[in-house]
């Protein structure tokens, strides 16, 4: 790793094809926390929304059905190329909007048959992208089970397909869990231990301890101790590769903020217009974020805010790294460090 | 502070009148509701007349941004206290607070708060980028 010490600093223990565990050290709760509840429920993925039923002679209701195959996890590798069917122009849905999976099953045999979600077939329109295949990760490749059928039965349905998030839906949520842990010897005390007779002895200890220094019974409590080190265990449910799920939770919690800078940039910009100053207090905006700053002190730790920003013609360097904010090759959204948004 | 505020508001609404915005802000309130194109975020009425204490509204953001960006602005030397609320579990409104010590206007210090935050949401992306390229973990485990 690298050894600058201001900054976060991450630490990837393990990868597996559907879990990651990875330490975040070096930033504040309230950061991790964020990226955490990014990553749980602002990540899009593609899930069934809308099911039209031609046929369910099935025991089980178009309801129930319905539900069932809106959790099954559907490829999202290329979600992004997809819009939001609520921003696409068509009435209904349409192949910029979503993807259409059909499934015909009928049983003409004595006993009893299983649907699975192998069965849904996607329709072709999307067949270069890896969107909207159902993910088929038990040992026998036939994936969750949707429902079961006996003779002369039949399940007939067109599902409909579209991005969303998990804030709206939990079926959209790219993991199944997300392992959250710090201060594992709870030196810290912020978890108050049940006990009958020793919380030392009936509590199990957490597998992170082994990483981090036990705590000296000697030593007063430190009331100004802050969280470091933030253990995160991902389990992804599959339909996006959990290192990816990490960079699109973080990359969704800086288009947030990307957006807030937009707007609070705009109205900044039409208070000055409309010679309205004094509602957010003397000069426009821009004037006094000009040059150099008075946080080229302390606080900051060390090198600090670096003289210039964005609004005095320099790139916005931080300590955190020196990378020019906006300018980093992975970010793909469309806020530009000096015009801002494109 | 609500108290107070709320009648310094009364108050300039009735003096500002050259903001339209303001003098039908109770008959604009229902509709506002459903217009596209509401403000992401807007300045609340009692802010301080020099600026360097200011309540925001941001619409459509939760504790994801909001406790992330109080604890970002907190850092700033300038800022003598930064706090957020999310007023009511149904309306999707985030409400942050900010007071200067007074060398910088409030919106100076959310807008610093943000760009920090920005950088440091890149730098942990970068980071994490780093690590999955160095290959220096483990990939199957048992
Ligand atoms: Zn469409």
């Amino acid at each position: 790793m690298q050894s600058d010490n201001s900054g976060p600093i991450v630490k990837i223990r393990d990868v597996q094809p559907d879990c990651v565990n990875f330490v975040l050290s070096e930033c504040d709760l309230a950061l991790a926390n964020s990226v955490r509840r990014s990553i749980m429920a602002e990540v899009p993925t593609l899930a069934i929304d809308i099911v039209e039923i031609e046929e369910n002679s099935t025991v089980l209701a178009d309801e129930f059905i319905s539900h069932r195959l809106g959790l099954i996890p559907l490829q999202s590798d290329d979600v992004d190329s997809l819009l939001y069917n609520r921003d696409c122009s068509c009435g209904d849905y349409c192949e910029l909007c979503s993807v259409v999976l059909t499934l015909h099953a009928k049983c003409t045999s004595e006993g009893i048959q299983t649907v699975y979600a192998r069965d849904l077939l996607v329709e072709p329109n999307h067949s270069n992208l890896k969107i909207g295949q159902p993910i088929l990760n038990d040992d026998a490749n036939k994936g969750s089970v949707i429902c079961k059928i006996k003779k002369h039965q039949e399940l007939k349905v067109k599902c409909i397909a579209k991005k969303g998030i998990s804030k709206e839906h939990a079926k959209w949520s790219p993991v199944a869990a997300v392992g959250f842990e710090y201060d594992p010897w709870n030196k810290l005390k912020h978890t108050d231990y049940w006990y009958e007779e020793d919380a030392d002895k009936e509590w199990p200890k957490s597998d992170y301890c082994a990483y981090e220094e036990p705590p000296n019974p000697d030593e007063k409590f430190d009331y100004t101790a802050k969280p470091n080190n933030f253990y995160f265990d991902v389990e992804t449910v599959g339909t996006i590769n959990p290192n990816e799920v990490i960079l699109r939770g973080i990359r969704e919690l800086r288009n947030k903020v990307a957006g807030v800078i937009y707007s609070l940039d705009e109205i900044v910009a039409r208070n000055a217009n409309e010679g309205n100053a004094e509602n957010i207090g003397g000069a426009g905006f821009g004037t006094v974020y000009g040059g150099a700053t008075q946080y080229g002190g302390t606080a900051y730790g060390g090198t600090a805010y670096g003289g210039g920003t964005q609004y005095g013609g320099t790139a916005y360097g931080t300590q955190y790294g020196g990378t020019a904010y906006g300018n980093n090759s992975a970010g793909n959204d469309d806020y530009n460090p000096t015009t801002g948004w494109d | 502070m609500s108290a107070d505020n709320q009648e310094k508001s009364h108050e300039k609404m009735d003096i500002d009148s050259n903001n339209p915005a303001q003098d039908e802000e109770v008959a604009v309130e229902e509709e506002e509701e459903d217009d596209q194109d509401v403000e992401k975020i807007k300045i609340l009425p009692g802010a301080s007349e020099d600026g360097t204490a200011a309540s925001f509204q941001i619409i459509e953001e939760d504790h994801t941004l909001g406790n992330a960006l109080k604890s970002m602005i907190m850092k700033n030397p300038e800022v003598e206290f930064c706090g957020y609320s999310i007023p009511h579990p149904s309306e999707p409104k985030l409400h942050l607070r900010i007071q200067t010590y007074g060398n910088i206007t409030a919106v100076e210090a959310l807008h610093k708060g943000l760009d920090d935050l920005a950088s440091l949401c890149t730098v942990v992306e970068e980071k994490f980028s780093q690590s999955v390229a160095s290959n220096n973990y483990k990939t199957v485990i048992s």
